[in-house]
């Protein structure tokens, strides 16, 4: 009896085995042929732009929305439709659904230009100036800002800079404050060997490949892992829809303004001033102990690019009392965009600001 | 368990995860020696004075045809950057002056929605 129930088990496998090769052949001829996938498609429209910086809306999607709206900060090394990847597969959808009235702060490449750019530039210019067109746009005098990565690090410094503004809330996504544990990038740009003067001032623009050879070197099999499990997984239309989603995203990384670049390495990675808080950028003090609104943070515990140790510490840094954290099993991109965040991080991070959104 | 073990597929799909594991553990390894970041800074370094040699000759080269080089037309621009700065913060000064309700767009939907917490409370609450 057993025997002939693996016997038959063992047909159906086989059977599914060729089922799957042959679809398999028949979507990797699609695969090759396709045009770029779609992303962003969430309807939103621009309300500010100013160089490198782009401020959109996205339009309400439910009958009553929460007072407050949300500022959602992307990091400047990437495109901002990772909140918005695909329907379903999206955090911004997923608020709007929620009754937030959303924006997004998204970047260009920043142009020869712009090369000038500092974090003060980021931090005292761009971010204000987008937060008072937010409180323009929707008549509302308070703001929640959800930081992701570097995004994340750019609204601590403004609401530690600010700390007498608009700011309701604050969320950071995995943001990392202790730059010294900040693994193998903390090695890579040891002070002893990495001479940032000499990059920027020759290039004036960090460009893209830089950035994104410095990403995938932290995890060099990666790349090769992930064409081979998408081969693989050719069948799943789901699978490979997702997959092409993150890749073009992982291969869309931005150029950086040399001077913004410095400054990071010198003032961030250098010499951890936010982390000792001894920032101090157009006269301003970004202490995050002054920090005092509610702050949530959300960590993946299996982060190659910011470390748990570099983020861990936001929490025992701010001087709020009203603070929370969530520590999920995910990598740096799926705590925003896999299925722990579509399961866990965003209704955690909705259910958060809901309750401080009136 | 038993059948994961015979199938052939899920093998595959252990043995691609254990070859990244591996392959990421050891590359990283290796990538986090002093030595390792001390010869690919050097390497950068390098390209880098090859780089800055070329610019400089081609300034060079440009400046005896008299003609703007890439620095001279990138400061152009610099300085239109500065202006278009100067204006971006007069107009946010004026911004300020507005009341917020002046220039709000009416007809949004209500924002009066309640926190989750005491959203069961009021009754037909829209979804």
């Amino acid at each position: 009896m057993t025997e002939k129930v693996s016997q038959s088990g063992m047909i159906d496998r086989t059977q599914n085995m060729i089922e799957r090769a042959i679809r398999r052949n028949i979507k990797g001829l699609k695969y090759l042929t396709a045009s770029p996938v779609k992303v962003g498609l969430t309807p939103k429209e621009l309300i500010y732009e100013r160089g490198t910086l782009r401020l959109y809306h996205y339009l309400p999607i439910a009958t009553e929305l929460y007072r407050v709206p949300v500022l959602l900060v992307m990091a400047t090394t990437n495109r901002a439709y990772v909140f918005d990847l695909a329907p379903g597969q999206s955090m911004v959808e997923y608020l709007l659904k929620q009754g937030f009235d959303v924006y997004v702060i998204d970047w260009e490449p920043p142009t020869a230009e712009e090369r000038n750019l500092t974090l003060a530039d980021y931090t005292q210019e761009f971010i204000p100036a987008c937060v008072r067109q937010v409180r323009q746009n929707c008549g509302e005098p308070d703001i929640s800002i959800v930081g992701y990565c570097m995004g994340g690090v750019l609204s601590l410094i403004y609401a530690a800079s600010h700390t007498d503004g608009p700011l309701k809330n604050i969320a950071c996504l995995t943001t990392p404050v202790d730059w010294t544990k900040m693994g193998l990038t903390s090695i890579w740009a040891d002070e002893e060997h990495f001479n940032v003067d000499k990059l920027v001032d020759t290039l004036g623009i960090i460009p893209q490949d830089f950035i994104q050879s410095s990403f995938e070197m932290l995890r060099p099999a990666s790349r090769t892992a992930g064409k081979i499990r998408m081969w693989e997984q050719m069948w799943n239309d789901d699978f490979v829809k997702s997959y092409r989603a993150f890749e073009r995203w992982g291969n869309e990384t931005l150029p950086l303004a040399g001077e913004y670049f410095r400054d990071t390495i010198r003032e961030l990675m250098w010499n951890n001033k936010l982390f000792k808080g001894e920032l101090v950028l157009r006269g301003k003090t970004a202490k995050l102990s002054d920090i005092t609104i509610p702050v949530f943070h959300a960590i993946a515990e299996h982060d190659h690019i910011v470390a748990y140790g570099a983020s861990k510490p936001l929490l025992e840094l701010v001087g709020s009392e009203d603070k929370s954290e969530i520590v999920l099993k995910g990598g740096h991109v799926s705590l925003i965009a896999g299925p722990n965040a579509v399961g866990r991080m965003w209704p955690r991070l909705s259910n958060w600001l809901g309750e401080r959104s009136t | 368990m038993s059948q994961n073990a015979t199938d052939p597929v899920e093998s595959f799909r252990n043995l691609v995860t254990e070859f990244e594991r591996g392959f990421d553990t050891l590359a990283n390894r290796f990538m986090g020696t002093d030595e390792f970041s001390q010869a690919m800074n050097q390497l950068q370094s390098m390209q880098l004075s090859m780089q800055k040699a070329f610019n400089d000759a081609m300034a060079n080269h440009l400046a005896n045809f008299n003609m703007p080089s890439r620095e001279d037309v990138l400061r152009l621009g610099e300085s239109m950057r500065v202006v278009e700065q100067r204006l971006a913060r007069i107009e946010e000064l004026l911004l300020e002056k507005t009341p917020y309700s002046a220039v709000s767009r009416p007809g949004g939907p209500p924002r009066t929605r309640l926190p989750p917490s005491q959203q069961g409370k009021r009754q037909g609450n829209p979804k």
